[in-house]
């Protein structure tokens, strides 16, 4: 995922509430000296290869949550509005979040109470049966899994529900599975989806009776049952699908179905009385039902609960963080501390070079860049320890294989940046003194913080920095161009699911160039590329060896892109909310173990 | 008045039609993809191709503006349905009908604009009223000290100070959210009651001193002395001749006033965490969704280009020395 909702905040909002924080003496006192940020031990086990679950994990009802209580309505505190509802157009985390409790797909992740990560069977029976060399997945639906109307799901409505993402209508959604079945330029293998009677062929998608479904890959796909857990292929029934209309609209099969929609206000949820804890090995119905407040700012949402009085009591923050200005605030006072959950996010920030600009050719230029880079003020101007924490390599935290020991540039150790290494090689480059640098970033407030850093530390190597300010809305697109005409710029990139094959492959196979790719950088490494055919053809444990390899080449022998800062976060909710923890895959507070005390 | 108000009406309608073709093609004259605003993740040449078609921005602009007018007197269809006139198209981050957004958040504005006027209507006439009854006591030089201090603050600083005492430390009150009237009228008023008072702290201020120093001024005129010394009571020629005549300069600035509180509800909303037509504003013009900015712009000129006809309307209701003709 290219970055998150939740840190692209509107900068009006953050600008009039954060202001208005200030002037009455809201902010944080500043006196917190412990760091008590996330810490990478406590990512440690979703470092591990994920497990797919056999049916006995893939069996309600879920295990319960030690205390929990039935009853109640829980706030989910948003700043704005659901970017979409309908399944096929769910990429992002606020839609990812909410997709946890209204809908349902073939596969979905556990996290056990120890926080060890695993792909069960959702609807499905079980994580899916792989034969022919991983090239064709089987799975049988369970019985009585039914929509909110009662309606029962059948493999037809699997198939209806992938076949959907070839329509036109939808393109905001992962697109994995529709390219892996049908190649790089799918709809037209069906321009109309499945809406005028055809159908994918059965060598492609194959539904045999009512509770099976079979696809069928063209070379091996080990990571199949992690892409079809995104909520971005939850199911549709195909009674229920309204086309566009059901982005604001759709048919729940999980523990909670919308009872009412007011787009950029709010949205509640009550029980989904067609939902069945006995298919569902993953999700609670604890609570009666939730608000979401669509409106209430970072600044206010973290006011609010840190009040701790009223409705706050009964409130979370759904997606976004604790405040910067009042983190000190809440780190030390101890009662709200122990109303956060912490951990790290799956983005790592990076400065990627065009390397197509004849300015970022020379490897030791790219290089001295790396060295010199001040990573620690980068962390600092987007949220400082609690934000993030200085990135070694290219691979965060939250991935299967990540070496907490990886540093090839010396950034853990030297955070400040390594001026004087950094000089020596743009000298052995035969750099020019004003030599010309364009450095695009996104007009946000970290994105204008980051820009003051890069720039003066360009100038202290001797370089004229060209500082090219692009307007948020479209700043990845921008930088996304083929052609364009920058040299380097800050890019975030997360996982889609906890493997090395959704970060290398989109940002650094060179099989991907083109305009709209992720490859900000432009590499094109053949041994890369190879390795990643290789790699994404094996089982998630042996393919983590060759993630490495591919992950260490991509950083020391090309250096596409310097590795700065791993992202993190820190949540806040009300005292009367029971069963709270962080969920490293959602990378949010887990949604489904959430209770009312007393309710 | 009717031929005034055909005039009005009628001139409304050609500035209406003025402001719709300015926006238009000022907006779309930007050299700007708007498919690459609307493109999530996937955002390949393919897929923008397809949003352009989806959004009809692969369409001749004067074929888009032709569309676009239509549409507000006879109404589209859309993919996402029929949209009925006035339709002012589709927001391009959304999807969802720009009218509809509008007259969805307009009701919350309309309260925070006539439950804010009302307040510091009532509280900032009245406290006019009792200095200029009271002029040069004590009493006079408290409420004119206060309105001078009062004037100064402003609704993102009052805002969270009056959240942090009522809501935040003590709990006094939930924090402030729209309900329909129609469907709880105590919580409609529980709801709006901090913004209200807030708003009208700070505008009360002005009209006390407003109300005031025109009341002053209307006790010093011919008529006001001659009713006096023709033996009518002090009250009764306060109210009856000299507050009246005092309105008209305050009818002026409620209109100014109205149209400030409708184009700063941004402030308000946000100080507040309430989705309102202001919010709605800024949010659509950061995301350069160009329908809903558009649709936006559209309906606040509308409502103030009314507030004018009616403020010119109420001149004639007040001083009949005003003719309407």
């Amino acid at each position: 995922m290219k970055t998150d909702r939740s840190r692209q905040t509107r900068a009006i909002v953050v600008a009039l509430a954060a202001g208005a924080l200030v002037l009455t003496g809201c902010s944080g006192s500043g006196g917190d000296t412990t760091d008590k940020s996330a810490k990478r031990k406590d990512a440690a086990r979703q470092q591990e290869p994920v497990k797919y679950a056999d049916e006995a994990a893939s069996t309600g009802p879920a295990a319960p949550v030690a205390g929990a209580e039935e009853g109640g309505v829980i706030t989910g505190y948003m700043q704005s509005d659901f970017s979409h509802l309908d399944p096929g157009q769910i990429y992002v985390s606020d839609a990812n979040q909410l997709g946890n409790l209204i809908h349902r797909g073939l596969t979905n992740f556990h996290s056990d109470k120890d926080g060890n990560l695993s792909i069960v069977g959702d609807i499905a029976t079980d994580s899916g049966q792989s034969s022919d060399g991983g090239k064709t997945w089987t799975f049988k639906i369970k019985k009585g899994v039914k929509d909110e109307d009662g309606n029962v799901i059948t493999s037809k409505d699997v198939r209806h529900s992938i076949e959907r993402t070839y329509a036109k209508f939808i393109f905001d959604g992962p697109n994995y599975v529709q390219t892996w079945l049908s190649g790089d330029d799918y709809r037209k293998a069906l321009p109309d989806g499945p809406y005028k009677g055809k159908h994918l062929p059965d060598s492609v998608l194959e539904t045999p009776d009512d509770s099976t479904v079979v696809f069928h890959f063209k070379q091996a796909r080990p990571d199949l049952p992690q892409a079809l857990a995104m909520p971005g292929y939850s199911i549709v029934p195909e009674k229920q699908d309204t086309k566009e209309k059901y982005d604001k609209a759709p048919a729940a099969l999980g523990p909670y179905k919308i009872s009412e929609f007011k787009p950029g206000k709010s949205m509640t949820l009550v029980r989904n009385t067609n939902w069945d804890p006995k298919t569902d090995s993953v999700r609670h119905q604890y609570v009666d039902g939730y608000n979401f407040p669509l409106t209430v700012s970072i600044p206010s949402q973290t006011k609010r609960l840190l009040a701790d009085q009223g409705e706050a009591k009964n409130a979370l923050q759904f997606i976004d963080m604790v405040d910067t200005a009042q983190m000190s605030s809440v780190v030390t006072d101890k009662k709200a501390y122990a109303r956060t959950v912490r951990g790290y996010q799956p983005y790592v920030w990076q400065m990627c070079f065009n390397l197509d600009s004849s300015e970022m050719k020379d490897k030791k230029i790219r290089d001295a860049i790396t060295y010199a880079i001040p990573s620690a003020s980068m962390v600092q101007a987007d949220g400082g320890k609690y934000g993030g924490e200085v990135a070694g390599g290219l691979l965060a935290p939250t991935l299967p294989g990540f070496d907490p020991s990886y540093d090839p540039f010396g950034k853990v150790k030297k955070p400040a940046g390594d001026l004087e290494k950094a000089k020596q090689l743009l000298k052995e480059a035969g750099v020019k003194e004003g030599t010309k640098l364009t450095y695009a970033y996104s007009n946000t407030p970290r994105g204008q913080k980051q820009m003051v850093i890069v720039t003066d530390v360009l100038k202290k190597l001797g370089f004229d920095p060209q500082a090219k300010e692009i307007d948020r809305a479209t700043f990845y697109e921008q930088i996304g161009k083929l052609d364009n005409p920058f040299d380097l710029y800050m890019t975030g990139w997360g996982q889609d699911w906890p493997s090395p094959s959704t970060v290398i492959t989109p940002v650094y196979d060179g099989d991907l160039v083109g305009d709209g790719s992720p490859n900000y950088s432009h590499i094109n490494d053949e041994t890369v590329n190879k390795g990643i055919d290789e790699a994404t053809a094996l089982e998630p444990e042996a393919a983590a060896k060759k993630w490495e390899e591919i992950h260490h080449r991509i950083v020391e022998e090309i250096n596409p892109c310097a590795p700065v800062y791993y992202s993190k976060t820190i949540q806040l909710y009300g005292s009367r909310i029971g069963g709270a923890r962080y969920n490293m895959e959602a990378s949010n507070i887990d949604i489904n173990d959430v209770f009312i005390k007393n309710p | 008045m009717l031929p005034f108000l055909i005039r009005r009406l009628s001139g409304a309608v050609v500035i209406m039609f003025l402001i719709g073709a300015f926006t238009f093609f000022l907006f779309y004259s930007i050299p700007q993809d708007f498919a690459e605003l609307a493109c999530g993740k996937n955002c390949s040449p393919q897929n923008i191709a397809v949003i352009r078609e989806n959004l009809g921005l692969d369409q001749p602009i004067a074929a888009q503006f032709r569309d676009f007018m239509m549409g507000i007197v006879a109404g589209r269809d859309f993919p996402q349905g029929h949209c009925p006139a006035p339709c002012l198209g589709v927001s391009f981050a959304s999807g969802d009908m720009v009218w509809d957004s509008i007259i969805d958040r307009f009701p919350l504005t309309l309260s925070l604009t006539l439950g804010g006027l009302v307040v510091f209507l009532v509280v900032g006439l009245g406290a006019g009223l009792i200095a200029a009854w009271k002029r040069g006591t004590a009493v006079d030089k408290a409420l004119s000290g206060a309105s001078i201090v009062l004037s100064s603050f402003q609704i993102y600083l009052l805002g969270p100070i009056v959240l942090g005492l009522l809501v935040y430390s003590t709990g006094l009150m939930e924090n402030p959210k729209y309900v329909s009237p129609f469907d709880s009228p105590g919580g409609w008023f529980l709801g709006m009651l901090i913004p209200w008072v807030v708003m009208a702290t700070i505008f009360t201020a002005q009209y006390t001193r407003m109300s005031r120093s025109t009341m002053i001024e209307q006790l010093q005129e011919e008529h006001v002395r001659t009713a006096r010394a023709k033996g009518m009571s002090r009250g009764y020629v306060f109210f009856r001749y000299a507050w009246r005549g005092s309105l008209i300069p305050i009818v002026t600035i409620i209109g100014i006033d109205l149209s400030s509180l409708l184009s700063g509800a941004v402030v308000t909303e946000f100080t507040f965490d309430l989705a309102g037509l202001g919010r709605l504003a800024v949010e659509s013009s950061v995301n350069k969704d160009i329908p809903l900015t558009m649709g936006v712009m559209m309906f606040g000129a509308f409502f103030i280009l009314m507030l004018n006809i009616i403020v010119d309307l109420a001149y004639a209701f007040i001083d009949p020395r005003v003719r309407l003709s």
